[in-house]
C-alpha cells in the first residue's frame, strides 16, 4: 500500500462551498467561526464545505468518509468542477481547476478525468457497449476504435457478452459495472467515485470492491472515492478523510485513525471496528528484544493471534529488511480483543 | 403570513364577519339605485377598435399582391405552407389506398405492436368504406402539416426554454393564453393575413398544437435525470453534444408519448377549419349540420375518430423505446420493401382510388331514428325546450342585460376578485368588465356568459355526483372510461347535429351539446380528486365513528374541493369554447357575432368579439383559479 512518493496530484487548498444567494456573506460568517445552524439562520445559506484542505498521491485511493449530509458529495464535485467553489483552490496536476473556462474544464476532463456515480447515471437509450464508448464517442473517436475499446473495459470488469443489452436489462451490480467500465474506458488518471456502491446490496457490493482493488492493483490510477461505510472506507483506502458537517474531522491511514482518533465524532465512528483486523503488529509492538518466532511488522494483528495463543513467548518484529524494530506479546492483543467486546 | 391570518379569520367576532358581505349589499344596491334606468353601457367607443381594424382589413385587401409585407413575409411563409399541404395531398391520392393502409400500419408493426397495427388497418378501412377516403386524406394532410410545423418550431423553443429560465418565464403565459383563447378567435386575422384556403386552416391548428408539444419538450428535458447530464458533462461533452446524444433522446419518449394530446388538440380545430376555407372531414360535418343529417354526422365524426386512432398509434409506437420490442433490422428492411412493392403494384395496375363497394349512407337510418324520436316525442322535447328557455335563460338574460345596471356587475365582479386574491384580480375583473362594454359587446357578452354559467351549472351538476361516484367505485370508473373517451374524442359538431334535429335551432340544442361535451374533465378531475383523498385521513375518520355519508361530507370533499375546483375551471373553458360552436345552431349572442363576422369579412367586428371571449375566458379562468387556491388547505411550512 501507499503510493509513490512524488508530486501530489490532487492538492486541494482551503476549498469552501456555500449554498445560497447570499453566500459572500455567510462566507464571511463561517470564517469568523459561526456555527453551521447560526449561519444558515442569518442568511438562509448551507455551508457544504468548509475550510478542506488535502493533496492527493498519484497511484494513491484517498477515501472521504461521513454520514449523510456531511458535504461528501458537494466536496467530490468540487473537485471535478461539477459546481463552483465558494473560496479556496482545486489543482489537478498543477492546474487550478477553479478558475477554468468550461471549455478548459472540458479538455481537462476529456485528457484525465473520470467518475462513477452514486445512482450510477447511466444512458438508458444506449446499449452497454455504446455507454461504455460514451466517453471516447465525444472526445470524437472512430465508432471502429472506441467499440474496440470498450469491449476491452467491458471484458476487464466481466461484462462480456453484455454489450448488445440496454442497461436496464442488466441488475445493480452489473449496472454499476457499467458505470466503472465507462469511467475506465477513457483511461483517466484521476477518477472520482460518489458513493458507487451504496446502491448495491452487501454481497455485490463486496464483489465490486474486490473487482476496484484488483483494478487499482492493476491501473494504479488516482482515485478519489466517497463512501459512508467505514468498512468500505478501510478496505479500499491507503488514507481515510472523516468528514462532519463539511470540516474534515481527521485524515489518517485506518490504523492511525483506530489508534489515535482525533475527536469524538471519529472514535464513535471506529470503535465498532473490529480492530485486530485493522492494526498491524507495528501499531500494537513494543519496544524490546526476544522472540523465537519472527513476523513482518505489516501482518495484522489477527494473523498474530494463532502463534501469540499457542505459545507463552513473545514475537519478534521485523521489517522490510529483516530487522528487529521490537516485540509483541500477549498481553498486548488481549486488551485490544478486550477493547473490541 | 398569509396562512397565519387565514387560520385566524374564523375566529373574527361578531359583525366585523360580515362587514366586507355588507359592504357588498350597500355598494351593489346604490349603484343600482344610481344608475337605474341607464342599464345599457354608454356608447361612442364602439369602433375605437373595429374601426382601425375594418380599415387594416381594407388596406390588406387593396395591398395583398404589392405591399413588401405580403409580398416578403407573409406571402411566402403562405406558398410553403399550402406547397407542404398541396404535396402531401398530392402523395396521399397518388399512392393506392391499400398503400396507405400499409404504411400506417407498418410502424406498430415494427414494434411488434401488432394488435394496434391491426387496429389502424380496420379504422382505415372504415373511412373508405363509408366513402370518406378522400376527405379523410385532405385531413391528414393538413393534420401532418401542422403537427410537422408545430415539431419544428416547438421542438427547438422547448429546447431554449428548458436551457433558459427567463425565456420559460416570458413563454409561459404566452402558452397559457394560446390555449385559453378559443379557435374561432384566431379564425378571422389569420384570415385577414393568409386569405380563404387552407393555409389559414394550417396555422390555426398549428396554433393549438404547439403549445403542449412546447410543454412537453420542457418538461421531457428537464426530467432527464441530473445524474446522466452530469455524467454526460464529466466526460467532457460539449453541451451540444449532451443535449443531442443524451438529454434529446432521453426526453423523445415523454414528448411523443404527449403527443396524443397534440393530436386531440389539432383534431378539435381541424374540424372547424371548413370556415376558414380548407377543405376535408370538417366540410362533411358542416354539410351533414346543414342537412340536418345526424347520421352522416355521425359517420364522419367516427371518420375523425379513426384518424385521432391512426396519428395516435403512429405516435406511440414511435415512442416505444425499449428496444427489446423492435423487429429485427432485416425484418423492418424486409417491411420496407414490402410496402414498396405494394405501392408499385398499385400504381402499375391502376388501384388507386378506394372502390366504392358500400354507399356513403349506411348511417341513414339514424336519421330517421332520430326523425321518428322527434315526432313522437315532441311534446316532450318542445316543453323541456320552453321551459329552459323561456323559464331560465330569458329571465336570467333580462335581468342582467335589461335590470341589473352594469356599474353593478363591475363593482360586483371588482368585489369577488378583492376577497378571492386582491387588489390585482379585482382591478383585473372590473377592467375587462369595461374593455368588453367599451367595444359595444356589453349586451351580447353579458348574454353569452349566462349561457356559459347555465352550460357550466348544468356540466357540474351531473358532473361533480358522477365524479364522486367513480372516484369512490374503481368499476363506475372502469366503466364510464370508454364512454368518456368517445365523448373527448368526437369532435363537439357532431353533437350538436342531433339535438339541432330535436329541437331545431336555437340555444337549447347548442347547451345540451355543450354539456355533453364538457362533461369529461368535470367527471374524470373529480374523480381523481376523490381518489387521492389521502387513506389515513379516511381511516382516521373511520376510527372514530364516521358514517360514509359523514366521511364524504367532512372529509373526503373538503380534501377534494381544491381539486373539484380546477374541474370546474376545465369545465368552463370547455363551455366557452362550446358555447361558441354552438353560436353555429342558433345560440345567438357571441357565438353568433364570430360566424358572421367570418363569413360576411366583418375584420372588426370579428377582432372585438375575439378580444370579449378572450377577456371573460380569463376573468372565469382566473377567478376559479383564485377559488381553487383559496380551497387548498395552507402548506406545511
Ligand atoms: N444544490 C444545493 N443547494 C443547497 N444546498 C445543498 C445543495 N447540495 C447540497 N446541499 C446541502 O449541502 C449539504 C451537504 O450535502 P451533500 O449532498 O454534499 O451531502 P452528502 O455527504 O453527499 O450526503 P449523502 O450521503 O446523503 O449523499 C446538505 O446539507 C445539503 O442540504
Ligand atoms: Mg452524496
Amino acid at each position: 500500500m501507499g503510493g509513490p512518493a512524488s508530486e501530489p496530484r490532487i492538492v486541494v487548498d482551503a476549498v469552501w462551498k456555500v449554498f445560497g444567494a447570499r453566500c459572500d456573506e455567510a462566507l464571511a460568517m463561517s470564517r469568523e467561526g459561526v456555527g453551521r445552524s447560526d449561519v444558515l439562520e442569518a442568511t438562509g445559506c448551507t455551508v457544504g464545505v468548509r475550510d478542506v484542505s488535502f493533496e492527493v498521491l498519484p497511484g494513491e485511493t484517498f477515501v472521504v468518509m461521513g454520514l449523510s449530509g456531511s458535504g461528501k458529495s458537494t466536496l467530490v464535485r468540487c473537485l471535478s468542477g461539477l459546481t463552483d467553489v465558494t473560496a479556496g483552490s482545486v489543482r489537478i496536476d498543477g492546474d487550478d481547476v477553479t478558475s477554468m473556462s468550461s471549455s478548459q474544464l472540458r479538455a481537462l476532463r476529456r485528457s484525465k478525468l473520470s467518475m462513477v456515480f452514486q445512482h450510477f447515471g447511466l444512458f438508458p437509450h444506449r446499449r452497454v457497449i455504446d455507454n461504455a464508448a460514451f466517453g471516447l464517442e465525444v472526445q470524437g473517436v472512430s465508432k471502429v476504435d472506441r467499440r474496440a475499446r470498450a469491449l476491452e473495459v467491458l471484458e476487464i470488469v466481466g461484462l462480456a457478452g453484455f454489450e448488445q443489452h440496454y442497461p436496464q436489462q442488466l441488475s445493480g451490480g452489473m449496472q454499476q459495472r457499467v458505470g466503472l467500465a465507462r469511467a475506465i474506458a477513457v483511461d483517466p488518471e484521476v477518477l472520482f467515485f460518489d458513493e458507487p456502491f451504496s446502491a448495491l446490496d452487501p454481497l455485490i457490493r463486496r464483489d465490486m470492491q474486490d473487482e476496484l482493488v484488483r483494478l487499482q492493483d492493476r491501473l494504479q490510477r488516482t482515485l478519489v472515492f466517497i463512501t459512508h461505510d467505514f468498512a468500505e472506507a478501510i478496505k479500499l483506502g491507503d488514507r481515510i478523510a472523516i468528514m462532519k458537517d463539511g470540516v474534515f474531522d481527521q485524515i489518517g491511514s485506518a490504523a492511525e485513525l483506530i489508534r489515535s482518533p482525533a475527536t469524538d465524532y471519529v472514535r464513535e465512528f471506529v470503535r465498532d471496528i473490529p480492530k485486530t483486523k485493522v492494526l498491524t503488529a507495528r501499531d500494537v509492538m513494543q519496544v524490546g528484544e526476544g522472540g523465537e518466532q519472527r513476523v513482518h511488522a505489516d501482518v495484522v494483528v489477527e494473523h498474530l493471534l494463532p502463534q501469540l495463543l499457542s505459545s507463552d513467548s513473545v514475537l519478534d518484529v521485523i521489517d522490510d529488511s529483516g530487522r528487529s524494530i521490537g516485540v509483541v506479546d500477549r498481553a498486548a492483543v488481549i486488551a485490544l480483543l478486550e477493547e473490541q467486546v | 403570513m398569509t396562512t397565519v391570518s387565514r387560520v385566524v379569520a374564523p375566529v373574527d367576532a361578531g359583525w366585523k364577519r360580515f362587514a366586507p358581505w355588507v359592504g357588498l349589499a350597500v355598494g351593489a344596491l346604490a349603484l343600482q339605485a344610481a344608475f337605474a334606468g341607464s342599464n345599457a353601457f354608454p356608447g361612442g367607443l364602439d369602433t375605437l377598435i373595429s374601426g382601425p381594424i375594418d380599415e387594416a382589413g381594407a388596406w390588406m385587401r387593396e395591398n395583398r399582391r404589392s405591399h413588401p409585407l405580403f409580398t416578403g413575409v407573409f406571402m411566402p411563409i403562405s406558398d410553403i405552407v399550402d406547397w407542404v399541404v398541396s404535396g402531401l395531398a398530392d402523395v396521399l391520392a397518388w399512392i393506392p389506398w391499400f398503400a396507405v393502409v400499409a404504411i400506417g400500419a407498418m410502424l406498430p408493426i415494427t414494434r411488434r405492436m401488432y394488435r394496434q397495427a391491426l387496429l389502424v388497418a380496420v379504422v382505415m378501412g372504415y373511412v373508405g368504406v363509408f366513402g370518406l377516403w378522400e376527405l379523410a386524406m385532405a385531413t391528414l394532410a393538413v393534420m401532418i402539416a401542422a403537427i410537422t410545423l408545430a415539431v419544428v418550431v416547438g421542438l427547438p423553443l422547448g429546447v431554449v426554454a428548458s436551457r433558459h429560465r427567463r425565456v420559460e418565464a416570458a413563454l409561459r403565459p404566452v402558452l397559457d393564453a394560446m390555449q385559453t383563447i378559443p379557435a374561432f378567435v384566431y379564425f378571422l386575422p389569420l384570415l385577414m393575413v393568409f386569405g380563404i384556403g387552407n393555409v389559414p386552416g394550417v396555422v390555426a391548428t398549428f396554433i393549438y398544437a404547439l403549445p403542449p408539444l412546447v410543454r412537453l419538450t420542457v418538461l421531457g428535458i428537464t426530467q432527464v435525470p441530473s445524474s446522466a447530464v452530469e455524467s454526460s458533462k464529466m466526460f467532457g461533452a460539449t453541451s451540444l453534444q449532451t443535449l443531442v446524444k443524451v438529454q434529446l433522446p432521453m426526453a423523445v419518449r415523454s414528448i411523443v408519448t404527449g403527443m396524443s394530446q397534440t393530436i386531440m388538440m389539432a383534431l378539435g380545430i381541424v374540424v372547424l377549419i371548413p370556415l376558414v376555407g380548407a377543405g376535408g372531414l370538417g366540410t362533411a360535418i358542416f354539410e351533414s349540420l346543414n342537412q340536418r343529417r345526424p347520421g352522416r354526422g355521425l359517420a364522419v365524426g367516427l371518420a375523425i375518430v379513426a384518424i385521432a386512432i391512426v396519428l395516435d398509434r403512429i405516435a406511440r409506437a414511435s415512442a416505444e423505446r425499449d428496444p427489446l420490442k423492435r423487429l429485427a433490422p432485416g425484418a423492418m428492411a424486409g417491411l420496407a420493401v414490402g410496402v414498396l412493392v405494394i405501392v408499385a403494384v398499385g400504381r402499375g395496375a391502376g388501384w388507386v382510388d378506394f372502390p366504392a363497394v358500400w354507399k356513403p349512407n349506411a348511417f341513414d337510418p339514424i336519421d330517421d331514428v332520430v326523425t321518428w324520436l322527434r315526432d313522437n316525442l315532441r311534446g316532450v322535447t318542445r316543453a323541456m325546450n320552453d321551459f329552459v328557455v323561456a323559464d331560465v335563460y330569458l329571465p336570467l338574460r333580462d335581468l342582467l342585460v335589461d335590470v341589473v345596471a352594469w356599474p353593478v356587475v363591475v363593482f360586483v365582479t371588482g368585489w369577488i376578485g378583492w376577497r378571492l386574491r386582491g387588489a390585482k384580480l379585482a382591478i383585473f375583473g372590473a377592467a375587462a368588465w369595461l374593455v368588453i362594454g367599451a367595444v359595444g359587446l356589453w349586451s351580447a357578452t353579458m348574454d353569452t356568459a349566462v349561457q356559459v354559467l347555465l352550460a357550466t351549472l348544468a356540466t357540474l351538476g351531473i358532473s361533480v355526483p358522477l365524479g364522486v361516484w367513480a372516484g369512490r367505485s374503481p368499476r363506475l370508473e372502469s366503466v364510464l372510461s370508454p364512454f368518456l373517451d368517445a365523448l373527448q374524442t368526437v369532435p363537439s359538431l357532431v353533437y350538436l347535429i342531433p339535438f339541432v334535429v330535436f329541437f331545431s335551432v336555437g340555444m337549447f340544442p347548442g347547451l345540451i351539446a355543450t354539456v355533453m361535451y364538457s362533461l369529461v374533465p368535470g367527471v374524470r378531475i373529480t374523480a381523481l380528486g376523490i381518489r387521492e383523498v389521502p387513506v389515513e385521513s379516511v381511516e382516521a375518520a373511520e376510527t372514530f365513528g364516521a358514517t360514509p355519508r359523514q366521511i364524504l361530507l367532512r372529509v373526503r370533499l373538503p380534501l377534494a374541493a381544491p381539486t373539484i375546483m380546477t374541474a370546474v375551471n376545465q369545465v368552463i373553458m370547455m363551455v366557452i369554447a362550446m358555447v361558441i360552436i354552438a353560436g353555429l345552431a342558433g345560440g345567438g349572442a357571441l357565438g353568433f357575432l364570430v360566424v358572421e363576422s367570418l363569413a360576411r369579412s366583418k375584420f372588426g367586428q370579428g377582432v372585438e368579439v375575439g378580444l370579449a371571449l378572450v377577456l371573460l375566458a380569463m376573468l372565469l379562468d382566473r377567478f376559479t383559479e383564485a377559488a381553487a387556491d383559496r380551497l387548498r388547505p395552507p402548506a406545511g411550512s
